[in-house]
């Protein structure tokens, strides 16, 4: 059981030292989960601490490929309103 | 303990109340000699300086341990100039090499600061390595760390250990109900904690770091990002609790909010405030005390003298073939540093020989906008000025207000129409000013001005801004142009 980064991470460092089983690891394009090392903080901590810290809805994605934390979750922008906001300025 | 209250007076008689009122070198001239001393060639903590000296960025701390909802964790824009915003992540050595080729390059760059583009002290080994060496190959330049206050408590003691004589702190509240409505979230304790109660965690560290710091007599900046409709009513409060506890400035920055940046303000339609609401607020506050206004909100990465961006020439390719002797370049540096603050002093002395003769007059004050690009001269063309400093004058003299910039934040679509031209655009931004400083101006933009209500005046080129403000102004009360009021003068236009 593992958890995973995806593209949308931005390389922001926040995940890899809070780490316990030092399974994050600075990659290219973006940083990686080693899935043999990660524990999803099973014994250690009460909550993943990646994806706690991530700033960056969707860019963790749980052992069931879903996102940790859904768009709307960490911002508090509706992803209605998001996707209302970014159609106004493609129409420009 | 009691702490010292740099600037105590009571909203003095003469109508204009104390912080920087008066001439701008006022705002320096109130502090202890150990103050006046440790800020005066820093641009960022002394007005004064920052018309001489340069700073730098180094973005070496990506990782944030909050959420601001005027903030973008995914923003890498080369066009914009704005807090948070980077366009290459540096590693403390490469950030090291880099300052030093600033230093040899600009000389007149005293301050290196870490300020992101995540928080400097949730990155603390980046952040500590970059100052440790730094402490070490170049002791000359003066090291400053910005930070959102949650890590603070626990860095103090670091902090102290690298000699880092300044430190700003971002302070948006003290009340959790309106902090709930700025920060969604914080990182803490191995765990995200979201609304109020993650606010009230982030205000009790940031307090908590503020009376530390000021305990080891550390010098603190609050910064404060004006909401309105959120904080615009509390920051006055906030003023005077940072100052009770010993910050010696505080600085009232305006909210950045556009869509396309894609915060939560900005997708949310949270408006910025107006000109002349954040001067409103900034003098609401200046009673308490001692204010900033010539902040220009820059980049994580912003290297050479405020408002201006040097950063290209900087680029990681760029410094790799750079060979730097930096003792050299120290020893030139010093040199002339020298000159400067002689400059400065002489300037300083002179004033203090040479007060301002004024008239006795009982006129309104007057908005004039200037063009400059530094040393406290009017010595920028008007067509070429990037941003205008903004000064009122009134019959107890000058008084620096804000600067505004010629150009908006980002170049790409806004919202005031393809057809308005560059020019147009400009005279827009120096609404309410009445006159405008420079050193040159063409035919064109002089004829427009006159028809917007705003007299140009190229005859104080390479003249002291203040002096030169003054005489304008007597000029102006002589000539009875003072008599109607500005909205009578408004309505006759």
């Amino acid at each position: 059981m593992s958890l995973s980064i995806i593209e949308s991470c931005v390389n922001c460092f926040a995940c890899e030292p809070v780490c316990p089983s030092d399974a994050i690891y600075e990659a290219t394009p973006h940083f990686l989960i080693d899935s043999k090392k990660c524990t999803e903080c099973e014994g250690d901590f009460a909550v993943p601490q990646c994806a706690s810290i991530c700033p960056i809805e969707g860019a963790i994605l749980d052992a069931l490929h879903v996102p940790v934390n859904p768009p709307g979750s960490l911002t508090g922008i509706p992803p209605e309103k998001m996707a209302e906001a970014m159609a106004a300025l493609q129409a420009h | 303990m009691e702490l010292p209250v740099l600037n105590d007076k009571p909203a003095a008689e003469s109508g204009c109340s104390a912080g920087s009122c008066g001439s701008t070198d006022d705002q320096l001239d109130h502090l202890s000699d150990e103050i006046r001393e440790k800020v005066q060639n820093h641009p960022c903590y002394s007005e004064d300086a920052h018309h001489y000296f340069a700073r730098m960025h180094v973005a070496v701390a990506p990782a944030c341990n909050i959420q601001c909802h005027y903030c973008n964790r995914k923003y890498d824009c080369a066009n914009e100039s704005r807090p948070g915003v980077v366009s290459e992540l540096l590693t403390p050595q490469q950030a090291v090499k880099k300052t030093m080729a600033v230093a040899a390059n600009i000389p007149q760059m005293t301050v290196l600061g870490i300020a992101g583009p995540g928080d400097p002290l949730a990155n603390p080994e980046r952040t500590f390595e970059t100052f440790r060496m730094l402490s070490e190959d170049a002791p000359d330049i003066k090291l400053c760390v910005s930070t959102n206050g949650l890590a603070l408590p626990d860095a103090v003691e670091e902090l102290s250990k690298h000699n880092i004589d300044h430190v700003t702190i971002t302070i948006n509240t003290v009340d959790p109900e309106i902090g709930a409505q700025i920060y969604p979230w914080i990182f803490w304790n191995n765990k995200r904690i979201k609304g109020k109660k993650g606010a009230k965690i982030l205000i009790q560290q940031q307090q908590k770091g503020l009376e530390m710091l000021v305990a080891k007599g550390i010098l603190v900046k609050v910064n404060s990002v004006m909401i309105p409709g959120v904080n615009d009513k509390h920051l006055a409060e906030v003023s005077r609790i940072v100052k009770e506890k010993g910050a010696f400035l505080h600085n009232v920055m305006p909210l950045i909010a556009e869509a396309e940046h894609g915060t939560f303000y900005g997708v949310m339609g949270q408006r910025g405030p107006t000109a002349e609401e954040l001067q409103e607020l900034q003098d609401a506050c200046s009673g308490d005390m001692n204010m900033m206004r010539h902040c220009r909100q820059c980049r994580a990465d912003a290297v050479g003298m405020l408002g201006e961006d040097r950063g290209d020439e900087f680029t990681l390719d760029k410094i790799e073939e750079m060979d730097i002797d930096y003792q050299a370049a120290m020893e030139k540096r010093k040199v002339i540093h020298q000159a400067i603050e002689a400059e400065m002093n002489e300037k300083r002395a002179h004033k203090a020989a040479n007060p301002h003769e004024l008239p006795k007059l009982t006129t309104r004050p007057v908005l004039m906008a200037v063009a400059t690009s530094g040393q406290g001269v009017i010595n920028m063309h008007f067509g070429h000025a990037k941003e205008f400093l903004i000064y009122e004058a009134s019959p107890e003299g000058a008084r620096f207000i804000s600067h505004r910039k010629t150009e908006l934040y980002c170049s790409g679509d806004d919202s005031c129409g393809e057809a308005e031209t560059a020019l147009e655009k400009n005279i827009r931004t120096l609404e309410g000013c009445e006159v405008v400083l420079c050193s040159k101006i063409g035919y064109e933009p002089w004829e427009q001005l006159e028809q917007a209500g705003i007299q140009p005046n190229g005859e104080h080129a390479m003249e002291d801004i203040e002096a030169a403000v003054m005489a304008v102004y007597v000029e102006m009360a002589e000539a009875g142009k003072l008599n109607e009021s500005l909205a009578q003068k408004r309505a006759t236009a």
